[in-house]
């Protein structure tokens, strides 16, 4: 299912628009748990917490699906495949590790949240959950430059699949070649 | 993904896994065992801090 090459850049863009955007907001919730975390404030952590929940549920969650749909829609639509070049599947991998864990992250994000609505928290209230807000968000920022990066460097490699699908394009290739010769020399 | 794959054709045998890709998975590996034994010694990130009251 090939795609023209208009609709190859629309779709292009448009994977990496929202992967880049999920890369910066989970940069922002980052940014907002070690603040909730370390600031001695409890209004302000209250707000964080507050607005971290709001960031999970609408921007980060919605950006990690889209990115999944469009990547998907790019394998699929161009000759680079699903599951014949190490990078993508490698990619696609990490994407979809990345997405379930982040639905179970934010119910952490959720109770941290609920509680800070309830009540200011301060001090060591919560302080496991809200630790693991920071690890989990510095880990989504590693995970989410690595595959920023697998795209740009597209390391070679081509898996079994991969090698054996570009084996029978070769033989229909050669194939064709013979027809066309036989029917000249007719 | 706007370039198109550039993998020289491969002829006879399959081609072996690349360097990188074994390298990344045992450092995934690694960091999966890790995360379940401090998970289940309940001395790294997981339901054992989650109690913090």
């Amino acid at each position: 299912m090939a795609m023209s090459a208009g609709l190859r850049k629309l779709a292009l863009t448009a994977h990496v628009s929202v992967s880049v955007g999920w890369l910066g907001s989970v940069v922002v919730f980052l940014v907002l748990a070690v603040a909730g975390l370390t600031g001695q404030d409890a209004q302000r952590a209250h707000g964080a917490y507050l607005a971290m929940e709001a960031t999970g549920w609408y921007v980060i969650v919605p950006l990690a699906f889209a990115s999944l749909l469009t990547g998907l829609v790019q394998s699929l639509g161009t000759p680079w495949g699903m599951l014949r070049h190490y990078w993508v599947l490698a990619k696609l991998v990490l994407t979809v590790v990345a997405t379930f864990l982040l639905l179970l992250h934010m119910q952490v994000a959720d109770h941290v949240a609920d509680a800070a609505a309830r009540t200011l928290l301060s001090g060591s209230d919560l302080d496991g959950m809200r630790v693991q807000l920071v690890f989990d968000a510095a880990a989504a920022v590693v995970v989410l430059l690595t595959t920023t990066a697998l795209s740009i460097y597209k390391p070679r490699g081509i898996t079994r699949y991969g090698w054996r699908v570009q084996q029978r394009r070769t033989e229909r290739a050669a194939g064709g070649v013979k027809d066309t010769a036989a029917a000249a020399q007719a | 993904m706007n370039d198109s794959p550039t993998d020289p054709a491969t002829s006879g045998a399959t081609p072996p896994t690349p360097r990188w890709v074994k390298v990344s998975g045992a450092v995934a590996l690694a960091v999966m065992v890790l995360f379940v034994v401090l998970h289940f010694t309940g001395s790294g990130m997981g339901p054992g801090m989650h109690g913090g009251h």
